[in-house]
Parts: C-alpha cells; structure tokens; sequence
C-alpha cells in the first residue's frame, strides 16, 4: 500500500479537485481495482466496470468522509458497479456460502477428527521460497482462476491485496461467518495443491 | 480437547490474528504444542498465505490516460 495516499493531506488534494493526486490514486489503484473486478465479470466488461466505477468515485469525492481507507472505498464502489451489472444481465449476484467448492482437507482426516493424511514437510522458510519453482507458480496461477468466483474475490481482497475482514464484509454486504467460511475454502483448496505438489512434483 | 480438524478450522483465525477469547488460545495453544501435525499445518499455510500477497502493480501511463479522459467527457456532459 501506498501509505501517502491514505495521509488527510493526500484527501484534502483530492477534495480540492487536484488532478495530478487524482491521477496517482489511479495509477496506484487501477490495477487492483481491475483484479477485484474480474472476480465477479469477464475480463472486457470487468474493465469498463472500473473504468465506470473511476467516474462515480470522481463524482462522490467532495462526498467522502474518510471514515475508510480510500482503497476500501473504491473497491465498494467497484463492487457495486460489478454487482449492477450482473443484475443488468439477468444474473442474480448472491454471495453466500453454497456447496460450491467444499474444503480440500476435509478427507484427510479420520472419523475421530485426527489426520489420516498429515501435511508433507514443504522445506521451505520463507514466503519467497515457496514460489521459486515456475511449474507450481503455474499451477497455483491456474487453480486460483478454477476457484469459485466468490472464494476467489474473498481470497484476492484479502490475503492478495491485504483488505480487513470486516471491511470485505461489508463492501460485499456478506456476513463474517460467510467471508471465513470462503476464505477458509479458498485457502485449504491451494494447500492441498501446494501440498501435493511438494509431494510429488505435479501438479 | 480440540480435535485435528478443529485445529484446520481455526488455522484461519490464528494466521488473520483474529482476536480469540482466552479459552479458544488456550485450547488450540495446547493442541499445537502436543500435535506436531497441526504446527507443520499452521506452520506451512501462515506461509503460503504471506506468499500469496502482491505489491500493487501501478497502472500503465495509457491507462491512466484513459481514466482521466473518461472523467473529463463525463464531466462535459
């Protein structure tokens, strides 16, 4: 995060119409906003979405209070647009929790609730060493695209672009047991990957 | 006494630092200091879930062009 744009000097440029600090926010958040974004829509329409989402926030400005970081309001202002769209289109957006992708672990435990199946031991010590091999960069690229769209929006607001729980609660307008519940799926689903992988080599 | 699939439950909470009561921290600290399996668990997903994090990429000069042209249309109209 770009702790300069979320300063009250940084708000007040903004509020004051100053085109170059309004330039920064979107060089800064574009491309997040767009990853948000394609987690509800496809690519094309994910872009006009922001693109759309960029004018609103423009417009509501002198309106902001700063009662968020700016980089949560305009992800609810993108997920609204998103949202208003699918709605357009016919398509009814709900975010709740639905059988779709149960967790990835659960067969790995016996009846009693021990491991049956433990983890593999990975040998790696830091977060940068995980991701050193291509293959299962690769692979984690392409199971993070097969995630279910809303466990993938939980997973890339939360542990890619670092938002707060509570805050990805209330821009979805999903409850705290809901967004855990995703989360937790998304999270026991690349484990399992990751954990195979170690095991194996493959994917 | 928690269980080994608990223990993957709550896995979540302790990597997001979520506040939990004592007793939860109790339970699930005394868990993790006898089941060896579950520390490698907590263990290895508290790093898969840091590599996971990106530093925003900033958008291309053309991108931000486009933005800023489309909030002066709409401005005009």
């Amino acid at each position: 995060m770009n702790s300069e744009l979320e300063t009250p000097e940084f708000l007040e440029r903004l509020q004051n119409g100053d085109r170059q600090a309004f330039s920064l926010l979107v060089e800064t958040y574009h491309r997040r906003l767009v990853s948000t974004a394609r987690g509800l829509l496809r690519s094309g329409d994910a872009e006009d979405a922001v693109q759309n989402a960029w004018i609103k926030a423009h417009k509501a400005l002198p309106d902001f209070e700063g009662r968020s970081r700016l980089q949560t309001w305009l992800t609810r202002i993108v997920i609204n647009e998103a949202k208003m769209r699918l709605r357009g289109g016919g398509r009814e957006v709900t975010l709740d929790v639905d059988d779709e992708g149960r967790d990835a672990l659960a067969d790995r435990f016996k009846d009693g609730g021990g491991w049956a199946q433990p983890p593999g031991h990975w040998g790696v010590s830091s977060p940068d060493d995980l991701l050193t091999s291509d293959e299962l960069a690769d692979c984690m690229r392409k199971t993070l695209n097969d995630l279910p769209e809303k466990q993938r929006l939980v997973l890339e607001l939360r542990d890619m672009q670092g938002e707060e729980l509570d805050d990805i609660c209330n821009s979805l307008e999903v409850s705290a047991s809901n967004v855990r519940v995703l989360l937790h799926r998304a999270r026991t689903r690349l484990f399992a990957l990751v954990d195979h992988f170690q095991e194996t080599g493959e994917c | 006494m928690l269980k080994c699939n608990e223990v993957v439950e709550r896995a979540d909470e302790l990597v997001d630092g979520t506040p939990l009561s004592f007793r939860q921290r109790w339970a699930l600290r005394l868990h993790l200091m006898m089941c060896h399996h579950c520390r490698r668990y907590v263990r290895q997903l508290r790093l898969l879930v840091q590599s996971l994090r990106r530093n925003p990429e900033p958008a291309s000069e053309e991108e931000v062009d486009q933005v800023m042209r489309q909030i002066e249309q709409s401005e005009s109209t």
